[in-house]
């Protein structure tokens, strides 16, 4: 039997609310696809729209940005700015005929481990019924 | 990739937490079969006495000049093992912690899968490490005196205890005359004590201070710098000669006016409150009818000795009316039910007699001793009447308050009103927080740092918020707020101790600048500054606090976060994907 299709996810995840936030779902011991590979950054905003779009090309099957709630931001409003670049670059997914869909940001904060599980569960059953990234075929060949 | 580096990879089991849920042996395994690696090693607890002495030896024993940790969360043992690196002779940021416990060992269920995704971190940290750079502590001097902006009680209270700590403060007034608002108070809830005896004693105790400068009739203009090293241009029209003239220097600007430029390492914004004007809401008919009042008004006359009418005769029933504007504003100003409770004391001990009604939505008596304040009030036969939608009407002097009462909706009848306003933030506020750089919430106030983590600090390192210019608050809280960011100047600013300044700053290369400035409105520490000459954008690694967002804003690559460069995080992103 062909094993199933597991995503490859990148998840840049904010120091203080969502780093923070997938550390107590980890003390908290609740399950989730092992889809996903975490990279800290300190802020949401420093996602910079070129790592991520080299991770798509790298094969990522998915995304995730996730920061602190709205008015939340240990840096004030980094938060605000990441949510501003994050719908721009949905727009540059789109051209690079990716499903947007495959870009995902998610506010998630210290005290929110079961939302991250959440977030992380979902996010690997929508990439399932997307399927692998299309582009990982075309910069293999 | 880097030139030849010697890693060390460090498994720790953490007891059973990930020994029992990852195959710790095919780890190292696979891990020591990467060519690029020198050590791998296992450890039933890393972070133990013994796991750090094991650590060290090993690093030195292999000369090592890279080391990979994978255990926990970086939140919980980073610093630990950084400080066990510089034990071992090297630079603390040639260092990685992969979390594999709370991402791996936790969370997957399947040890396979389990056991897979650690390889995967730990492939991602050693890529990662060997693109990290040598990062040195960097500290600077810095001045122990303070500012404070505000002479009400708040700001009183703060100078107090810095001074108290051998601190010189310099304490600047915008009116003629310290002591705030308080001073018009004739008592103070819940115990009725005189207030003067409380103020005139700190106002007594600030003047015969000799580490405080106090300047009335003074506002400040201009503050700019960072903590430990702010400079403060105080416009000064006070009359009164300056007994010690400071070291600084002092321009004459015309006959009366100075301007004095003060050199201090923190600031403290005690700028106090306004009230809500009444006449916005027209239904309670305050500049309309005679006999309406505002509480300050109400304070002030019975302070000037009787409650009378504009007519000169004595009231027979007045009503306080609670939480108005609360709705307007949006907020409970958490002191209105204290202050009008305290009217019905001052009233009951003049005019025995009189009626007195509280028309309240919600009584706000929190605390341990406000409740038996009430209490003890309505035993002096003070009604109290719980009513919505109040409208004042008046005919021949006579006023009639029309409201939905829960309980007793009948008009009321009352020969003088009393409206306990909401407080508001200080009208001057927006000028403040413009000149220093720190923000104000939807409702007018300072805001703080975090509300939690750093209640009284702001976006701006050094400067600090206390009394009523942060929120709503008794003249208690107040004292406690002033004592707190005394507290935190006492132990932030040492004398003859530098600062340490954050490492991970952000930098920006000179090189690729285009000098679009983007980065500079994106920075919420006003960390970035145009240089005009070379045309670029310049990073103040003293302000800055690294959190990147100019990285991720710059169109020309010029920026980069110091241990979070788009290098590091590639490369780590490029092995995680493999």
């Amino acid at each position: 039997m062909e094993k199933e299709f597991t995503p490859k996810i990148v998840g840049f995840l904010c120091n203080w609310c969502s780093y923070a936030g997938a550390d107590l779902a980890g003390t908290s011991k609740l399950k989730m696809p092992p889809s996903l590979a975490v990279i800290r950054v300190m802020c949401s905003s420093r996602v910079d729209p070129v790592l991520v779009l080299r991770a798509f090309l790298r094969g990522a099957d998915g995304v995730l940005i996730a920061g602190c709630h709205p008015g939340d931001c240990h840096y004030e409003k980094g938060n605000y700015y990441a949510r501003r670049r994050f719908a721009l670059l949905k727009s540059v997914v789109e051209t690079l005929e990716l499903d947007s869909e495959r870009l995902q940001l998610s506010w998630v904060s210290a005290s929110e481990g079961p939302r991250f599980q959440q977030v992380v569960t979902e996010f690997t059953e929508k990439l399932k019924k997307l399927g692998p990234n299309p582009m990982q075929e075309k910069t293999s060949m | 990739m880097p030139m030849e580096e010697k890693i060390g990879v460090y498994v720790c089991e953490c007891g059973p937490n990930i020994a029992d849920k990852v195959d710790i042996d095919k780890v190292v395994e696979t891990i020591s079969s990467l060519p690029s690696v020198n050590v791998v090693e296992r450890h039933k607890l890393l972070c133990s006495e013994d796991g750090k002495k094991f650590l060290k030896e090993s690093i030195q024993k292999n000369e090592l000049t890279r080391i990979v940790v994978a255990a926990c969360s970086p939140k919980q043992h980073e610093v630990t093992f950084m400080k066990v690196c510089e034990s071992a002779g090297i630079n603390p940021y040639f260092f990685q912690l992969t979390n594999i416990r709370e991402q791996c060992a936790w969370i997957i269920d399947d040890k396979e899968e389990a056991t897979e995704r650690t390889i995967r971190y730990i492939r991602a940290a050693i890529r990662r490490v060997l693109y990290h750079k040598a990062l040195e502590k960097k500290e600077i001097e810095a001045n122990p005196d303070v500012l404070v902006i505000g002479g009400g009680i708040a700001g009183l209270s703060a100078s107090l205890l810095l001074a108290s700590g051998d601190r010189k403060v310099y304490l600047i007034e915008k009116t003629k005359v310290v002591g705030g608002k308080v001073r018009e108070f004739a008592k103070l809830f819940p115990r009725m004590e005189p207030c003067s005896d409380i103020i005139s004693q700190k106002i007594k105790e600030v003047e015969n201070n000799k580490n405080i400068e106090v300047h009335t009739d003074s506002e400040v203009s201009e503050v700019l710098g960072f903590l430990g090293n702010f400079v403060a241009k105080v416009n000064t029209s006070e009359n009164k000669a300056i007994e010690q003239p400071s070291k600084q220097a002092i321009k004459e600007k015309g006959l009366e006016n100075k301007e004095l430029e003060l050199k201090v390492g923190a600031v403290v914004v005690a700028t106090g409150f306004d009230m809500f004007d009444p006449k916005q809401l027209p239904q309670y008919g305050y500049g309309k009818y005679d006999n309406v009042y505002t509480a300050l008004e109400f304070e002030k006359m019975n302070a000037e000795g009787k409650i009378l009418l504009k007519s000169g005769k004595p009231p027979k029933q007045i009503a306080i009316i609670h939480c108005v504007g609360r709705e307007k504003v949006g907020y409970c100003s958490r002191v209105c039910c204290m202050y009008s409770l305290k009217f019905a004391n001052y009233i009951k001990s003049k005019l025995p007699n009189v009626k007195v009604s509280h028309l309240y939505t919600d009584l706000t008596v929190p605390g341990k001793t406000y409740q038996k304040f009430y209490e003890q009030t309505k035993e002096k036969d003070v009604e109290f009447i719980r009513a919505q939608d109040i409208e004042i009407t008046e005919s021949n002097g006579q006023l009639t308050i029309n409201h939905k009462g829960t309980h007793n909706p009948k008009p009321l009848n009352a020969d003088m009103v009393i409206l306990s306003s909401a407080i508001t933030p200080s009208s001057d506020a927006h000028k403040l927080a413009e000149m220093l750089n720190i923000s104000q919430g939807d409702n007018g106030f300072f805001v703080e740092e975090h509300p939690k983590l750093a209640p009284v600090s702001t976006s701006m390192e050094g400067i600090f918020i206390t009394g009523c210019a942060q929120g709503p608050k008794n003249i208690s809280d107040s004292i406690v707020q002033a004592q707190a960011v005394a507290g935190k100047i006492l132990s932030s600013i040492i004398p003859g101790k530098k600062l340490e300044l954050e490492v991970k700053t952000s930098e920006i290369s000179e090189a690729l600048c285009i000098g679009c400035q983007t980065c500079l409105t994106v920075c919420s520490y006003g960390a970035i500054y145009f240089d005009e000459i070379k045309r670029v954008c310049v990073v103040n690694e003293v302000l800055c606090r690294g959190c990147g967002n100019c990285v991720g804003s710059c169109p020309s690559g010029a920026a980069s976060s110091k241990h979070f460069t788009t290098t590091q995080l590639h490369q780590e992103v490029v092995e995680a994907l493999r």
